[in-house]
């Protein structure tokens, strides 16, 4: 759409001006790294940061989500009966600064899972109601990304606004009309001009060398490996090891299974049915009627993440189940990795270098 | 009002502490007497009702004569809860099987500690009498108690988390202490208690038992990275399972003896009893 400049200074104006009117969240400064959270200051607002332990999902799909309350209804002699109120949590105006472009990635896909096929109210009504800020990666956040292999290294076009650093001030992208609104309504910006795209431009293109390629196959590879290497011995080794912990899903921001409970409040006469977070590398997530578990050992599970991330996903949702964040490889005490996995498959497999 | 489920308490070798949460949750839920009748709990009232269909029974059992009063209250109850890592897995006070039992008395009550107070072996209630129900923890989750109790109420399935702490701690979005260089033992330990340790940036002790799936080996290649040695290790492993590690037969993911040792020396204590001459 168009291209605007916003000069740093004048980034905490802007934040203020939202304030009134939105829930502000982006990364902040935390003890040991960032965390996307509450901006009540616009001084905490970190748009140069590394990573962030979980991923801005948790603003899109809840740890502990609300779905709608129940109640034992008694009408003065008559029959009981249960009286149900859907709940919408967390819907309100958000604003959600600093979103790498892998995390967009990972919304990107949330917004096909849950909007295509079965419509999720819940999510689609807190979904309509923000807005992201994009923040263009100019340098790899660490050694355990590899967004670069991934192809998430540039905006997918699901952003509101998207920021590029340029030293004194921000290039920002308008991605919707009502993120251009949004921007001329509570900034002080002005368009670009000819030079100031040619900056971007390079800007953008001097960033790429800086960021390594991990994987010894090029990504359109993975489905047919993972397919090939269903039965490889590298599973069993990896299943040993694992921990059954689930950090790496959770930390996931391509994850988004979820379990549903209904929790009492203390009369015993109503509560709340809610869902929250769950995870395939847990044990009872495959255990159904019978004690019967479909995945049983570690192994499977470990494969099947893998599954899902290099192959399953891509072939539903026709997108790419892995943005490279390298959130899982951080989260792992056992250092199970999705390039050192892929990696290991493809060498058992024997093939030939595919890049 | 039907009438209500009557529910009592009792404790054995333990601290009173899962009881005291327990008074501590009335505060704020006094609802629960809405569900139920307390006819005992001698730490909060002086009534001693002996008619009660759910006993809560805290602490191990460590002495013989303890079996008696356990298998009276068994004999009464239809329900009985175990309450809090005492009476779950033997916790702390199973510690003290290392030694032969005689030291531990001398050591704790004296030269004549052997002839004044009984003392053997500490376990957990279950080693003694059936037990319907567990409420883990070091003290008990208030919440987690109150959620048992609904439960049973409605005659549900009781199920405890069966994935490890590292879960909780995750949703909770806190640094990983391992990778921060402090010893936690999340990835073995049951979930439950919110990951409270960890969050307050405490390493876990495992008080609410092991994760089904624990993975000792991996565990320990963890904690050799911070430099521990096996022996460390050990001591973390059996702080509030040492009854667990005795008895899981061989091998026991530890590299020590876990049975009664002669030749080791008592830890000084400051509770210990003065030296007597
Ligand atoms: S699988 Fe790992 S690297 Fe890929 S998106 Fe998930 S957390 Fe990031
Ligand atoms: S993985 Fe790549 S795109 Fe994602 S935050 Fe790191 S550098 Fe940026
Ligand atoms: S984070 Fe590592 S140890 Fe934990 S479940 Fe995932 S692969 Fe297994
Ligand atoms: S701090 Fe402990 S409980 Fe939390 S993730 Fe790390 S190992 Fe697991
Ligand atoms: S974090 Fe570990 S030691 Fe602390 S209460 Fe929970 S289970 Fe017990």
């Amino acid at each position: 759409m168009s291209l605007y400049i916003l000069s740093k200074e004048r980034l905490p104006q802007f934040v203020k001006a939202l304030q009134g009117k939105f829930r502000v969240v982006g990364p902040v400064e935390t003890e040991t790294g960032y965390a996307f959270d509450d901006i009540t200051d616009p001084a905490q607002l970190q748009m140069d940061y590394t990573t962030t332990i979980l991923p801005p999902k948790k603003y899109f799909l809840p740890q502990r989500e609300v779905l709608f309350s129940y109640h034992n209804e008694k009408e003065n002699g008559g029959p009981q009966r249960l009286e149900m109120r859907p709940v919408y949590q967390d819907v309100q105006p958000t604003v959600i600064f600093g979103v790498h472009t892998c995390d967009m990635s990972g919304i990107m896909l949330y917004d096909k899972v849950f909007s295509e096929g079965f419509r999720d109210e819940h999510y689609m009504e807190r979904r309509e109601q923000i807005y992201i800020i994009g923040i263009e990666c100019l340098h790899p956040c660490d050694e355990a990304s590899f967004c670069k292999d991934m192809g998430t290294l540039t905006a997918p076009p699901i952003y509101d606004l998207h920021m590029t650093d340029a030293g004194d001030h921000y290039f920002v992208d308008t991605g919707t009309e009502k993120g251009e609104r949004l921007l001329l309504d509570n900034a002080y910006v002005k368009m670009a001009e000819k030079e100031d795209i040619q900056r971007l431009g390079q800007v953008l293109s001097s960033k790429w060398p800086r960021f390594r390629m991990r994987l010894k196959m090029s990504r359109d590879q993975t489905p047919s490996l993972l397919t090939l290497g269903y039965q490889a011995k590298l599973w069993q080794q990896l299943g040993e090891r694992c921990l059954a912990c689930a950090s790496c899903t959770n930390v996931c921001p391509t994850c988004f299974c979820f379990d549903v409970r209904d929790e009492n409040d203390i009369t015993m006469q109503g509560g709340e049915r809610v869902r929250v977070w769950d995870s395939c590398q847990l044990y009872e997530f495959a255990l159904v009627a019978g004690e019967h578990n479909f995945r049983e050992s570690k192994a499977s599970r470990v494969r099947h993440r893998l599954m899902r991330k290099g192959k399953y996903i891509k072939q539903v949702h026709g997108l790419s189940g892995c943005t490279g964040c390298g959130r899982c490889e951080r989260a792992c005490l056992v250092n199970i990795t999705i390039p050192g996995t892929l990696n290991a498959l493809h060498e058992e497999m024997q093939l030939e270098p595919g890049i | 009002m039907a009438t209500k489920p009557k529910i009592a308490f009792f404790d054995f070798t333990s601290c009173e502490g899962c009881q005291l949460t327990v008074i501590d949750l009335l505060q704020t839920h006094l609802g629960l007497l809405d569900l139920v009748e307390i006819v005992q709990f001698r730490e909060a009232m002086s009534e001693r009702g002996e008619d009660y269909q759910i006993a809560f029974i805290e602490g191990s059992c460590t002495r013989k004569s303890d079996e008696a009063r356990l298998r009276r209250i068994r004999e009464q109850a239809a329900v009985v809860v175990a309450l809090g890592a005492c009476a779950h897995l033997g916790g702390v006070n199973a510690l003290k099987n290392y030694w032969p039992i005689e030291n531990v008395q001398t050591y704790v009550y004296g030269k004549n500690g052997k002839d004044a107070y009984e003392s053997y072996p500490a376990r957990p209630i279950s080693a003694v009498i059936k037990v319907d129900a567990v409420i883990p923890g070091c003290p008990i989750d208030r919440y987690e108690f109150l959620r048992i109790v609904q439960l049973l109420l409605q005659g549900r399935r009781l199920r405890l988390p069966d994935y490890p702490l590292c879960v909780e701690c995750k949703l909770k979005e806190n640094a990983c202490l391992n990778t921060l260089g402090k010893p936690c033992l999340g990835p073995i330990t049951r979930a439950g208690c919110d990951a409270i340790c960890p969050t307050y940036g405490d390493g876990c002790e495992g008080c609410r038992g092991w994760a089904p799936e624990a993975n000792f080996a991996y565990m320990r290649e963890i904690l050799r990275g911070h430099g521990l040695s096996d022996a460390d290790i050990d001591a973390r492993f059996t702080m509030f399972n040492h009854f667990q590690f005795q008895h899981m037969g061989e091998p026991a993911p530890v590299t020590t003896s876990l049975g009664p040792d002669k030749t080791a020396p008592l830890p000084t204590s400051a509770f210990a009893a003065p030296k007597e001459d």
